[in-house]
């Protein structure tokens, strides 16, 4: 058979396998719904709601059904992309509308300050080249520094930001209107920008990615091959590029679970209007339309790229599919 | 006639959790052009340490530390080891390298030499190929450094020469295999290929027979054997078994805990003629070779 | 090589962990009653004699409410660290050893728990069941059950075919004592160590990330680190101290227990070896 047709093939498999895992995943949501104590009805519903929208949940959630044919009306609707309406948080709208810009907002977030993130890591790598007694004096104290959750890293730039706009403003007699400062900025990247920032800096996330990327490429640096590609006289560049490119790939891919996780506090730290601010917005005022069209967009989503990152690994490694993974 | 290759005195070390360790010893010997020089040994003996040197790719620190290498490339006379000095600081008992600066001045010093006047085949033929390029790119890899004028379609037929002149069956499949698809053997037998692709004037094969069977093992040495007999070129063969060294070699060194304790022809070991160590003495006669008589 | 590196790491950061332990074990027997702290004659006081780290908005003592604030994640993290590890650690040997349906099985169960986002499903939860931090910290561990059996799988994998352990199976012993004892005591003792620690890192950072949204965490005027963090909001750069010291405290342990559970596991492979 040709490597292409393996290819397809081995690509095919891995998605069928993806929506089997969706499947799973959205069933482990949907069990966790019908685990509410008392009347599920209740549990999900926020106070005060009307009759007839409970009347209308309990078909679109399957609650009237037992758990399993309720899970597949409900799974049909969602994998349609139709999650209800929103409750409480825009009330009447569609689900879908109502997330989806929000969750490309934090999707665009979360991947380029993982990007960012990336690029810092392999500079750093290249430059600081083996571990030294020396460089450990500086990586031992930054280690505790990056430790740091990403929301108290959050917390501490928006005070710092504070300060500094206060030191400013305060002579000419304004104030700002709340403890957060950036909301003069709403329609700038600037937020975004320092969201970002925050991310990278917090959970570990650049220290974590450091290491890994250095370790992975130092090993590849005392290769034996790539010292046969030296003693050859030829440029080890692009060798060591080539055999980079999966780990790289899979260091992000393993990554972006853990920021899709903290972008949720960040995003709410410094109000900006993406996916996880949404959430925890409706999850405050059991909006559960919206916490659950959201839990399975995150889920999703971690599933796609995890397929992705299958796919080009079996385009990048004639290892991979030769074993038929 | 004078030594393409000759190495005086080195000494390499490597800082352990038991302190500085020297591995190699003050070694020395020569390698005239055409000839093929053996390296004996046991396991841990410096063998790979010394070639390495040689290649200018020891890894680790501080590594070498002393002594001198010069190769002779025409009428030139480079000295590899010519700035060791100037990296290395001595404060009362205390030796310290700058391992850093020492190679990048190795680096830029062996570039024009690597491949052109001398390359390698590695021990472990698993992992001295790229596993993400096919072989048949990295035998025209050499052979584009060796001969850049080519056009590709006559780099690719070159490429499936070569891989047919190291014996390999089916040249033309393997020319588009990956590594991973290949036996042990065949490994090795594609890195002499993608190592003579690339017309050294000194070929270093380190082990390139220890970790596979027996068998294989013969064959590449029969392959080897053919290689000289077809073209006189100058080799480094390093190996532990003795067996092997006297059938490849001219000349042989036998090294112990970092140091020569013999150098000698490989026939005079062959007929055991002369006095020999106890070290070779004992290894020729566990391999049941004429011994000589022990010193 | 870096021997005696190791060991001040190891004795910083078990002193941090130490320290830690301590707080929480006797923080419960401190009595406390969060409306007696309030004292408005002594607001936002800076550290010093009687409030070693000051007072927050209401007057209250901020080391008083740092060690109170423990007892939010102190169990719970404990019993998540030692459910994960357990669960994780059975779970990877059975799927490293087992072969056929029980192998594909729990494959199958660890890569679908390993696609749910962590913190959004346990918001999900949260959202739901309303739940108490011992449920929260148990979902916790059930979400890092995966990650702790790839490891441990990997290493089960690459055990079962050195020689010794065949060697074992040949004189005859158990497989559940080799499976037990030789292979998870004492060849994935350093692996488990690494990851308990960071599954108590995770709790500590949901409970007091919880605690900061202040929905769903512990509620003012009850004390946790989180919700000590969250008064930043309302203190407008006036005073730092409140917010400051839970957040040192946060960053402070969440290191230590990582780098803990690293040095102690480096110390232990280095031994084994
Ligand atoms: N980076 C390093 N750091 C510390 N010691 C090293 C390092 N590299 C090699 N050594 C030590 O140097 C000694 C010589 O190694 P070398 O590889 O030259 O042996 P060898 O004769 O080639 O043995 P073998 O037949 O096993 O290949 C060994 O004892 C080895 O442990
Ligand atoms: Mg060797």
């Amino acid at each position: 058979m040709s490597r292409a047709a393996r290819l397809a093939i081995a690509a095919l498999r891995r998605a069928a396998g993806g929506l089997l895992l969706l499947v799973g995943a959205t069933f482990v949501i949907y069990i966790t719904i019908r685990s509410a104590p008392g009347d599920a009805i209740d549990a999900i519903s926020p106070m005060g709601t009307p009759p007839d929208v409970k009347a209308r949940l309990m078909e679109e959630f399957g609650l009237d059904r037992d758990p399993f044919t309720g899970y597949i009306a409900w799974l049909m609707r969602s994998l349609f992309g139709d999650f209800g309406e929103s409750l409480v948080f825009s009330p009447g709208a569609p689900v879908m509308e109502v997330v989806l810009p929000a969750f490309g907002r934090t999707l665009l977030l979360s991947a380029s300050a993982l990007v960012a993130c990336l690029i810092l890591a392999i500079l750093a790598a290249l430059l600081l080249g083996e571990p030294s007694r020396r460089q450990q004096l500086l990586t031992g104290p930054l280690y505790v520094a990056t430790a740091a959750p990403s929301f108290v890293v959050a917390v501490v730039f928006v005070q710092f930001v504070n300060w500094g706009i206060k030191a400013f403003l305060v002579e000419g007699g304004y104030v700002p209107p709340s403890w957060y400062p950036l909301e003069m900025y709403t329609e700038s990247l600037v937020p975004y920008v320092f969201a970002g920032l925050t991310l990278i800096a917090g959970d570990g996330l650049f220290m974590d990615f450091f290491n890994s990327v250095r370790a992975d490429l130092n090993a590849l640096r005392n290769a034996q091959f790539i010292a046969a590609v030296k003693a050859k006289g030829a440029r080890t560049l692009g060798h060591i590029a080539r055999n980079m490119v999966m780990p790289l790939l899979s260091g992000y891919a393993a990554r972006l679970p853990i920021v899709l996780g903290g972008v949720v506090i960040v995003e709410y730290v410094f109000t900006l209007d993406g996916g996880g601010y949404v959430l925890l917005e409706a999850a405050r005022e059991r909006d559960f339309p919206v916490v659950v069209g959201l839990s399975v967009l995150f889920t999703a989503t971690i599933i796609a790229v995890n397929l992705l990152t299958d796919i080009i690994r079996a385009l990048v490694d004639p290892r991979e599919v030769a074993h038929g993974g | 006639m004078s030594p393409l290759l000759s190495v005086e005195d080195l000494v390499i070390e490597f800082d352990t959790a038991r302190g500085r360790r020297r591995v190699v010893d003050r070694v020395s010997f020569d390698l005239a052009p055409g000839e093929v020089l053996g390296i004996l040994g046991e396991s841990g003996s410096g063998k790979t340490m010394t070639t390495m040197a040689v290649l200018g790719l020891v890894a680790g620190e501080p590594g070498v530390m002393g002594g001198s290498i010069t190769l002779r490339d025409g009428d030139d006379e480079i000295g590899l080891l010519s700035d060791l000095e100037q990296v290395i600081s001595r404060k009362g008992k205390r030796v310290s390298k700058n391992c850093r600066k020492w190679r990048r001045m190795v680096h830029a010093r062996m570039r024009p030499l690597w491949g052109r006047m001398m390359t390698a085949v590695f021990q472990n033929p698993r992992h001295s190929l790229d596993p993400l390029m096919t072989v048949g790119a990295q035998v025209e890899e050499s052979i584009a450094l060796a001969l850049p004028d080519l056009t590709a379609a006559q780099r690719g037929e070159k490429a499936v020469d070569w891989l047919d002149r190291v014996q390999m069956n089916e040249p033309g499949r393997v020319h588009g295999s990956y590594p991973h698809e290949l036996s042990g053997g065949m490994c090795q037998r594609a890195m002499i290929a993608v190592a003579l692709a690339r017309r050294p004037k000194l070929l270093i094969a380190d082990e390139p027979t220890t970790g596979l069977d027996t068998t294989v093992r013969a064959e590449i040495v029969e392959l080897f054997r053919a290689l000289l007999e077809e073209e006189r070129r100058s080799m480094m063969y390093i190996s532990h078994d003795i067996r092997e060294v006297l059938y490849l070699a001219d000349r042989v060194i036998v090294m112990k805990g970092g140091r020569v304790v013999e150098t000698e022809t490989a026939e005079n070991l062959r007929l055991g003629r002369g006095q020999r160590a106890d070290y070779t003495a004992m290894l020729l006669s566990a391999a049941d070779l004429p011994s000589g008589a022990a010193a | 090589m870096g021997d005696s590196r190791l060991r001040v790491g190891l004795y910083l950061s078990g002193t941090v962990v130490g320290l830690v332990l301590l707080l929480g074990v006797i923080a419960p027997f401190v009595p406390y009653d969060p409306a007696d702290a309030v004292d408005y004659d002594q607001l936002l006081q800076a550290p010093g004699m009687g409030h070693i780290f000051g007072t927050d908005g209401q007057g209250r003592d901020v080391a008083m409410r740092l060690l109170k604030g423990t007892e939010a994640f102190f169990l719970p993290g404990l019993m998540a660290a030692a459910l994960a590890t357990v669960f994780g650690a059975l779970c990877g040997a059975v799927s490293g050893y087992a072969g056929g349906w029980l192998r594909g099985g729990v494959l199958g169960t660890m890569q679908l728990i390993d696609t749910l986002p962590r913190l959004v499903f346990i918001i999900l939860v949260c959202t739901i069941l309303n739940p108490s931090i011992y449920l929260i910290a148990f979902v916790a561990a059930v979400l890092f059950v995966p990650s702790i059996a790839t490891v441990i799988r990997r290493r089960v994998e690459a055990l079962g075919s050195e020689d010794y352990i065949l060697a074992h199976v040949a004189h005859g012993f158990r497989p559940v004592r080799i499976l037990l004892y030789h292979i998870l005591w004492l060849q994935c003792r350093p692996l488990l160590i690494r990851q308990a620690t960071y599954v108590f890192g995770y709790v500590l950072f949901v409970e007091v990330a919880l605690s900061y949204l202040g929905d769903y965490g512990v509620q003012e005027p009850d004390p946790s680190w989180g919700n000590m963090v969250a008064q930043a909001r309302g203190l407008r750069g006036v005073s730092a101290w409140p917010w400051a010291v839970p957040a040192v405290a946060i960053v402070v342990t969440i290191a230590g227990f990582l780098a803990f559970g690293n040095l102690l596991a480096r110390a232990d492979e280095e031994e084994v070896r």
